[in-house]
C-alpha cells in the first residue's frame, strides 16, 4: 500500500491542526512528568523566595503595607562592604567555622576508628556517641547554659573544684565564649562526622587491609598511609556537610550567648537574623544572606573540587 | 528627671484654667446635660460587672469565635491560663493562648502585620520592641470604648495608673489609644535578710564604714558598690558565711543591661535623649543621643566599677539567669524586676525563699531611679471586625478590676488604682503575709513619678538603639573599651541610626 503524498500546504494543515503546547513539555519524557511536581514545588518554596531575596537586597524593603520599599540600588551592598561590624562577624565566623569544623572533624575520625575497633557492644556505642545529634540545636543550647551556669552549673563547679576559671564567667568573659559555644557544637555534630566515617570506613576494601598486615604494617601506620587517604573522600563529605551547618545554625549560640560578651560570639548568622528580625531590615539582611549564600557556595566548590581531584575528576 | 516632669506636666496642664479649658468645661457640662439620660445608662454599665452587662459580654456566645492570645512568657500571662476559662464562659469566646519569649513574640507579629493575615488577635504590645516600631498597625481601642454595643470599660480609662497608661497604651499620637495596660514589671533591689538583717555583720559593717547598710534609697551606688565590696571581703576571709558574692547584675550582652545600666544612669541624672516625650508618649524625634552627657558618663564609670565587684557570671545573666543564682543563693543584693519576687519565695525553685525583701534602688544626684517595664494588651488592626471585637472583649475582662485582683495572687501586677484600694486587697498587704502582695507597697512606691524610671524609648529605631546601648555597654564591662569610649561610640552609632543630625541642619 502507497503512501499518499501531501503536499507543503496539506502538511501546513495537519501541524496547524495540532494542540498549542509548550514546547518544553512536549519533549518531557514519562520521567519528566513524573519529576515535574517536585520541580514545581521546589520552585515554589524555594527558587521563587530566593528570587525575592535577591530583588530585595536592592531595596530598604518596608515588610508593612503601609510603608513602602524605596528602591537603593546596590546601597545595600555598599553598606555591607563599608560595616565595619560585619567584617567583624565575619572576623569572628571564620574563628568559629575554623575551629569547630577542625575539632569535629579529629574527634570524629578518632571516635569512628575507636568505635571500628571495639570489639564488644560496637552498635549500642555508636548509638549512645551519636545521640546528642538528635536533641535539637536549641535544646543543647539551652543544656549547656544549664550546666554552664555561673551559681549552680556542673561543669563551672568541677571547673572550679580543680581550681580553673575561678572568678571567671565562661559564658560571659569573652576569652572562654568562644571557645565554650565552638564546644557546644562540637558535642552535638561530631556524631554527624562518626556516622559519616564509620559508613566509609565499613566500605573500606578489606583486602587492602590485610595485604598491609601481611606486609607488616603496625596499626598507627595503617590508619596514616591506608585507612585516611582511602578515607578523605567521605571526610570530605563530612566537611562539606558541616561546613554548610556551621554558617547557617545558630540556635544554641542565640540561646547561650546572643551575641556576646562584646560581639566575641556574634557570627554572620546571628547579626543577619538580628537585620532581619528585629531590626525589620530586611533589605539589608537580603544582602547579607547572599553574601553567606556565596560564601557558603565557594566553601562547597572549594571542597568538591578538592574531592573531585582526588577522584581523579577535577571540578567535579 | 525630665520624662518625671514631663508626666507631672500632664498633670499640671490638667489643672490650669486657661480660657480654652474653661470653653471647654463649658461646653462639657452643657453637653452632659444634653446626654444625661445616656450618660445614665452608660454609668450602669460603668459598674463594669459582667452580670451587669450580661448582653453585650454574651454576644458572641454560640458563635464559635476564636481568637488568638500572644504574649511573652511573663507572671501575668501563666495566671490568665488557669482564669481564661472563665471569659470563654461569660462570651462563649475561645481564646487560644500562646506564651514565647519576647524576641519571638516580636517576629511573629511582625510577620503576622506584613501579611495582614490578622491571626494574632490580642498581642502583646511591648511598647518599645512592638508598639514603637509597628504602631501603625493596631485598632485604636476607643472604637471599642465609645461602642455602646460593647461592655463598658469597668470605671474608665481613669482608674489605670497614668505612668502604666501613657507608657503602655500610646505611641506619639494622644488621641490614639492602642493598648490597654497589662502588666507592668518594674526594677525593685532584692536582697536577702539572712544576710543583711544578720546584727553581727551589720554592726560590723556599721563599724568599719559608719553607715547603715540596708539596701534602699538610703544609700548611694557608690555605697552600694562599697557595701558589695566589703561582702566580698567578708566572704573570702570566712567572717560571712554565707557563700556568696556581694552583688549580681543582669549584664549580658543583651536588653537586660541596658536596663541594669538605665537605673544607675537616671539616678545620675543621665538619659539617653534629650527630648522628654521619647520614653513616655512616644516621638518620631528623639534628638540626638545623649550619653555623652557628662552625667551619662559619670554613670558609665560608677556601672563599670559596680560590676568589679558583682558576681563574675552577672557578665552571662539576663533577667532569668540573675534570678536563677539570686534563688540558688549566691547572691546578696540585686536590681531585678519585681515580678521574681514570686520565684524567689517558691520553695520549690528558691534556696532563699522567706529570706528576701524589696526595697527602692540606690539613689543618685538625681535621687532613686526604678525602671518600668510595663505592657499592654493591643488590638491586631488585621483581624475582622467580628474577631477585633471579640479580641476586644478579652482586653476589657483581662484588665478588669476583678481579673486582675485574681491575678494578684499568682504574680501579677494590677495596674488599676481601683484594685489597690480594694479593701480585701489592702487587707492582704496590711497582713503581709503573700510575699508577692509583700512587694506591691514599694512597687507603688516606686511609680511615684520621683522615683519611676522611664529610659526606654518608644521610638521607631528602639531596637536598634538598644543594640548599640548594650552592645557599648558590654564592651565597656569586658575591658575592650573605657567608658569614655563606649559613650562616645555608643553616641555615634545611636545618631547614624537616627540621622542625626538631620541633612541640611
Amino acid at each position: 500500500m502507497s503512501t499518499p503524498v501531501q503536499t507543503p500546504t496539506q502538511q501546513l494543515q495537519v501541524v496547524t491542526a495540532q494542540p498549542k503546547r509548550i514546547p518544553i513539555l512536549g519533549r518531557l519524557s514519562p520521567e519528566g512528568w513524573m519529576v515535574l511536581p517536585t520541580v514545581l514545588v521546589l520552585l515554589a518554596v524555594s527558587i521563587y523566595p530566593f528570587l525575592y531575596m535577591i530583588r530585595m537586597s536592592f531595596f530598604e524593603y518596608s515588610p508593612l503595607p503601609q510603608v513602602p520599599s524605596k528602591f537603593v540600588g546596590l546601597g545595600n551592598w555598599v553598606q555591607m562592604l563599608q560595616d565595619q561590624a560585619i567584617w567583624a562577624s565575619w572576623l569572628t565566623t571564620a574563628w568559629y567555622f575554623g575551629a569547630a569544623l577542625t575539632l569535629q572533624l579529629v574527634l570524629g575520625v578518632a571516635i569512628a576508628l575507636l568505635i571500628e575497633h571495639t570489639p564488644y557492644f560496637r552498635d549500642a556505642l555508636a548509638t549512645i556517641l551519636l545521640s546528642p545529634m538528635f536533641v535539637a540545636p536549641v535544646l543543647v543550647g539551652l543544656l549547656w547554659r544549664f550546666l554552664l551556669h555561673d551559681s549552680y552549673g556542673v561543669y563551672t563547679y568541677f571547673l572550679h573544684e580543680i581550681g580553673l576559671l575561678n572568678n571567671v564567667s565562661i559564658l560571659g568573659d569573652p576569652r572562654t565564649a568562644m571557645p565554650a559555644v565552638v564546644l557546644m557544637d562540637t558535642w552535638e555534630w561530631t556524631p554527624l562526622v562518626v556516622i559519616v566515617v564509620l559508613s566509609g570506613l565499613r566500605a573500606l576494601p578489606h583486602d587492602v587491609l590485610e595485604a598491609s598486615v601481611v606486609d607488616g604494617s603496625s596499626y598507627w601506620q595503617q590508619v596514616r598511609y591506608i585507612t585516611l587517604p582511602m578515607l578523605r573522600p567521605v571526610i570530605l563529605v563530612a566537611a562539606l556537610i558541616r561546613s554548610m551547618d556551621l554558617l547557617r545554625y545558630i540556635d544554641h549560640l542565640m540561646v547561650t550567648t546572643a551575641g556576646g560578651p562584646a560581639d566575641s560570639t556574634k557570627i554572620i548568622g546571628i547579626r543577619i537574623f538580628e537585620e532581619a528580625f528585629r531590626f525589620f531590615r530586611l533589605g539589608y539582611a537580603s544582602a547579607l544572606g547572599l553574601a553567606m549564600i556565596v560564601v557558603t557556595i565557594f566553601l562547597g566548590r572549594l571542597f568538591v573540587n578538592v574531592l573531585g581531584e582526588e577522584q581523579g575528576a577535577p571540578g567535579a | 528627671m525630665r520624662k518625671n516632669e514631663t508626666i507631672e506636666k500632664f498633670g499640671g496642664t490638667e489643672r490650669r484654667l486657661t480660657r480654652r479649658t474653661a470653653l471647654k468645661t463649658g461646653a462639657a457640662i452643657a453637653a452632659a446635660f444634653a446626654v444625661a439620660p445616656a450618660l445614665g445608662a452608660r454609668a450602669a454599665q460603668d459598674a463594669g460587672t459582667p452580670a451587669a452587662d450580661a448582653e453585650t459580654w454574651g454576644q458572641y456566645k454560640d458563635k464559635g469565635i476564636q481568637i488568638n492570645f500572644l504574649s511573652e512568657d511573663t507572671p501575668p500571662t501563666a495566671a490568665m491560663i488557669n482564669h481564661v476559662g472563665e471569659f470563654e464562659e461569660l462570651t462563649g469566646i475561645t481564646v487560644n493562648i500562646t506564651q514565647t519569649g519576647l524576641a519571638d513574640v516580636v517576629t511573629k507579629v511582625l510577620l503576622d502585620f506584613a501579611s495582614q493575615a490578622g491571626d494574632i488577635d490580642v498581642i502583646y504590645a511591648d511598647p518599645m520592641q512592638i508598639m514603637a516600631p509597628l504602631y501603625g498597625n493596631f485598632t485604636d481601642l476607643r472604637t471599642f470604648i465609645d461602642d455602646p454595643t460593647l461592655p463598658a470599660l469597668p470605671n474608665g480609662l481613669d482608674d489605670f495608673d497614668k505612668m502604666n497608661l501613657i507608657g503602655s497604651g500610646y505611641m506619639i499620637d494622644r488621641e490614639k489609644l492602642l493598648a490597654i495596660p497589662y502588666d507592668a514589671p518594674t526594677m525593685l533591689l532584692a536582697y536577702r535578710t539572712d544576710i543583711f538583717e544578720n546584727a553581727t555583720y551589720k554592726d560590723l559593717f556599721q563599724q568599719e564604714k559608719g553607715y547603715d547598710w540596708t539596701p534602699g534609697p538610703n544609700i548611694t551606688w557608690e555605697q552600694y558598690r562599697e557595701i558589695a565590696e566589703w561582702i566580698n571581703g567578708k566572704v573570702a576571709d570566712g567572717t560571712i558565711a554565707e557563700k556568696v558574692a556581694g552583688t549580681g547584675h543582669q549584664a549580658k550582652q543583651y536588653d537586660s543591661l541596658m536596663c541594669d545600666f538605665s537605673n544607675v544612669m537616671l539616678a545620675e541624672g543621665g538619659n539617653y535623649f534629650d527630648n522628654p516625650d521619647y520614653a513616655t508618649w512616644g516621638t518620631a524625634t528623639p534628638g540626638g543621643c545623649a550619653l555623652g552627657s557628662p552625667e551619662a558618663l559619670a554613670a558609665a564609670k560608677l556601672y563599670d566599677s559596680i560590676l568589679k565587684q558583682a558576681a563574675p557570671g552577672s557578665l552571662s545573666w539576663d533577667w532569668n539567669g540573675l534570678a536563677e543564682a539570686f534563688s540558688a543563693g549566691g547572691i546578696a543584693m540585686a536590681p531585678e524586676w519585681h515580678e521574681y519576687a514570686s520565684m524567689f519565695e517558691d520553695e520549690n525553685l528558691s534556696t532563699v525563699a522567706g529570706h528576701v525583701k524589696w526595697a527602692l534602688l540606690p539613689k543618685g544626684p538625681n535621687g532613686t531611679k526604678n525602671l518600668w517595664g510595663g505592657t499592654g494588651l493591643a488590638v491586631n488592626s488585621y483581624g475582622t471586625e467580628e474577631r477585633q471585637r471579640a479580641a476586644w472583649l478579652f482586653i476589657n475582662w483581662a484588665t478588669s478590676p476583678e481579673t486582675q485582683k485574681k491575678l494578684l495572687l499568682e504574680g501579677s501586677t494590677p495596674t488599676r488604682t481601683s484594685v489597690y484600694q480594694d479593701a480585701e486587697v489592702q487587707q492582704w498587704i496590711a497582713d503581709n503575709k503573700d510575699p508577692l502582695v509583700a512587694v506591691l507597697p514599694t512597687v507603688l512606691d516606686a511609680w511615684k513619678p520621683e522615683n519611676i524610671g522611664l529610659a526606654q524609648g518608644k521610638i521607631v529605631t528602639w531596637v536598634q538603639v538598644d543594640e548599640a546601648i548594650f552592645t557599648d555597654l558590654s564592651k565597656m564591662l569586658t575591658g575592650s573599651k573605657t567608658p569614655e569610649q563606649a559613650m562616645t561610640d555608643a553616641v555615634s552609632t545611636i545618631d547614624k541610626i537616627n540621622n542625626w543630625p538631620p541633612a541640611g541642619a
